[in-house]
């Protein structure tokens, strides 16, 4: 019995009064007691088992995000995974792969409580270390951003969206968590995931170029310098910086009232002093085809599957709902799959927002953006933006329910999910 | 007439500074009327950020010149006939302040196009950061207008804002409070002019309901139904765009003391000089 022997792991998932900056309290919930929750480093291929223990007082499921693993093991209840009863404990049992920086959370439903799913500090990296080492570096820094104390606002012209009191870096505000510490001619490689439950951000380290090296933990084609990332929820970005402006220097959002919200977090010199200085990065427009090839992927899809995306008006002071085709989850047709095959997602996004669209399990390619052909970058979350197209290719490798969602906690909980499926 | 004012949200030393200013005395204008016809959301306009709006009222039936005469008995031009155009420019200051300021004109056969006067309002609310269930904010507009239209020519109004949205439904109250300063009403003190809107969203585009705009009289002793103002409107807002706001009612007066019949549109534009979307999805700026 799997009881008896000892897990690889254990995460206890328990309340938490997190201190994010001295005297500020957020009450959340966390796993083993920190924000972000314990870093998993592990060999690619070599199977784990993970206790998850529930402390908290709903039922709770923790996801591998960016894992190709079954569907019982993906911890997504509508792909068949259990939840955890309150009190009992779950052993959840894979062989990691890809390599590459992926993460783990819950996969909870919120709705209108602002203080549960990926609201809450139930996250934490998940870094499946690859057989060859891929690049150099000197130092290996992990950066969670997160948004706290939600809360619904907007209203006037547009439905209600969510806003937050609080942003941090690593679960601690702008000035208040120990500097990273560097020399002059380092080079460091950043794995940062935006954890936040509904939230883009925009970050820059002052005065420092950031060379974008892979996307959602997968080698990016075009490893181009920019001045500033943008990274939706659930997305990551692995950066590598030459660290070559000795200083006392920020990194942190680029918009100076979410900095102040506390979204930074300083970045110190061996043997600088001084307070920390933000540099405001040149205006930076963000697009992925500039980390891809921008040439047609070279092989054609056995079918393609038109999606499309729009929201249902409920009022000015409620959130929409979402539908794919004209249905919201769980009514949204679960679409049959064939194993082996190559699938062409043709997302059109009729709506005002944007939306970060994750695949379960699977790893698809970046075909199209506006129709404009692109090839070679491969990741599990995508922008469509606001009334946009962009197509996606998978192959079904990995039999099994396999769901599809925005990202944003408050569309995936107000309908915007689908499932594939095939055996 | 009161002048009829109505929109849509303050450090916490911000609430008790303005009643404190209150209390030494104001009213904005038992005086003359329908100038800008709005019940007032607690929102701020966003810093950086500029609404203009121009408020179109005519007064199908109003006032008339008392006989042989071209003023009414009152001594002020007559609304009957009377097209009032009022510009509003409300300048947000940060994220729970704003500035506002008007320029009254009436044009009416006869009297032509003239200015009535001025009027400037700062305005804060409950920042979301206090959570608050309502929203919440405090106007305070101070103005003068020409005696020729209103005998009370240098008033003040301290108007609460108090909102809710909950789904579909839209629910505004303006418990305002009016002192003139210089005119016939400076002896009745403070008067009372509540005003009041629910509303619900037929769609993203389009939303319709009631508002409602009354004087009462001074607070010590309010008038007699008959000498009270009471008006209900009808209204539409239309949600076309973000930076536009568009509004339209009719207005039916049922005393003795208001005019019976207004017509009024609303058009808005909001002006937002940051460069692009902030946080938008394209660019970092």
């Amino acid at each position: 019995m799997w009881a008896q022997s000892p897990a690889d792991l254990r995460l206890e998932i328990a309340p938490l009064k997190l201190e994010i900056a001295p005297g500020k309290i957020v009450h959340t919930v966390a796993y083993n007691g920190s924000v972000p929750g314990p870093l998993i480093r592990w060999p690619e291929g070599k199977p784990i088992t993970i206790d998850v223990v529930n402390h908290a007082d709903v039922t709770e499921i923790v996801h591998w995000h960016g894992l190709w693993i079954p569907p019982d093991q993906d911890g997504a209840m509508e792909e068949g995974s259990p939840m955890i009863a309150v009190g009992q404990e779950r052993r959840y049992s894979f062989t990691p792969q890809p390599a590459g920086f992926r993460w783990y959370h819950t996969h909870t439903f919120a709705g209108h409580d602002l203080k549960r799913g990926l609201y809450t500090g139930q996250f934490g990296c998940f870094y499946i270390e690859p057989k060859r080492e891929a690049g150099a570096y000197d130092q290996e820094i992990f950066l969670t951003l997160h948004d706290w104390n939600a809360y619904m606002g907007g209203g006037g012209d547009a439905s209600m969206d969510v806003f937050y009191d609080y942003a941090t870096i690593n679960a601690r505000m702008l000035g208040h968590a120990d500097p990273i510490r560097v020399r002059e001619g380092q080079r460091v490689l950043f794995h940062v995931l935006n954890a936040s439950a509904t939230a883009m951000h925009w970050l820059a380290l002052a005065g420092h170029e950031l060379t974008v090296v892979g996307m959602d933990g997968n080698p990016a084609p075009q490893q181009a310098k920019v001045q500033a990332i943008r990274l939706a929820p659930a997305e990551r970005i692995d950066l590598q910086v030459e660290m070559n402006r000795p200083g006392v220097w920020i990194l942190g959002e680029t918009r100076a009232e979410v900095r102040k919200a506390g979204m930074g977090i300083v970045f110190e010199y061996a043997n600088q002093q001084g307070e920390p200085k933000w540099i405001d990065p040149p205006e930076t427009l963000w697009d992925y085809s500039a980390f891809a090839t921008r040439e047609a992927v070279t092989v054609e899809p056995d079918e393609r599957i038109p999606l499309v995306f729009e929201s249902k008006f409920r009022g000015h002071g409620e959130f929409d709902y979402w539908m794919i085709n004209g249905k919201s989850f769980p009514k949204t047709d679960t679409i049959q799959l064939k194993e082996g095959k190559r699938y062409r997602l043709m997302m059109r996004n009729k709506s005002s927002d944007d939306h970060p669209i994750h695949l379960h399990r699977h790893t698809f390619e970046i075909a199209s953006l506006d129709g404009k052909p692109l090839s070679g970058l491969r990741k599990d979350v995508v922008v469509v933006k606001a009334n946009s197209n962009v197509e996606i290719d998978f192959v079904a490798a990995n039999p099994g329910a396999t769901l599809f969602h925005c990202h944003q906690q408050s569309h995936m909980d107000l309908g915007f999910m689908m499932l594939f499926r095939y055996v | 007439m009161q002048w009829l004012r109505l929109q849509k949200r303050v450090p916490r030393w911000a609430l008790p500074t303005l009643l404190i200013l209150f209390c030494f005395g104001l009213k904005c204008a038992n005086a003359q009327g329908n100038y800008e016809i709005q019940v007032y959301g607690s929102d701020t306009v966003a810093p950086r950020t500029t609404m203009l709006e121009l408020h179109s009222n005519f007064t199908v039936e109003g006032s008339y010149p008392a006989p042989g005469f071209q003023f009414t008995s009152e001594g002020v031009y007559p609304t009957n006939d009377a097209e009032h155009e009022t510009v509003e420019i409300t300048q947000g200051v940060n994220s729970w302040s704003e500035v506002g300021f008007y320029i009254f004109t009436s044009a009416r056969g006869g009297d032509g196009w003239q200015w009535v006067g001025d009027h400037i309002r700062p305005r804060v609310r409950a920042p979301d950061s206090w959570h608050w269930p309502v929203g919440v904010s405090l106007s305070m507009e101070i103005g003068y207008q020409r005696p020729s239209f209103s005998k009370d020519t240098w008033t003040m109004e301290l108007r609460p804002i108090i909102d809710k949205q909950i789904g579909r439904w839209y629910f505004t109250v303006n418990p305002a409070l009016e002192r003139s300063f210089h005119g016939p009403s400076v002896p009745d003190g403070v008067e009372f002019s509540p005003d009041a809107k629910f509303s619900y969203d037929f769609n993203k585009y389009i939303s319709g309901g009631l508002e409602y705009y009354a004087a009462y009289g001074p607070i010590t002793g309010v008038f007699s139904f008959h000498n009270q103002e009471q008006q209900f409107f009808p209204a539409i807002d239309l949600n076309v765009s973000p930076n536009w706001e568009i509004n339209f009612g009719v207005g039916i007066g049922v005393t003795a003391s208001t005019d019976h019949l207004i017509v009024k549109g609303i058009l808005g534009r909001r002006f937002d000089w940051t460069h692009h979307r902030a946080g938008g999805s394209e660019s970092t700026q």
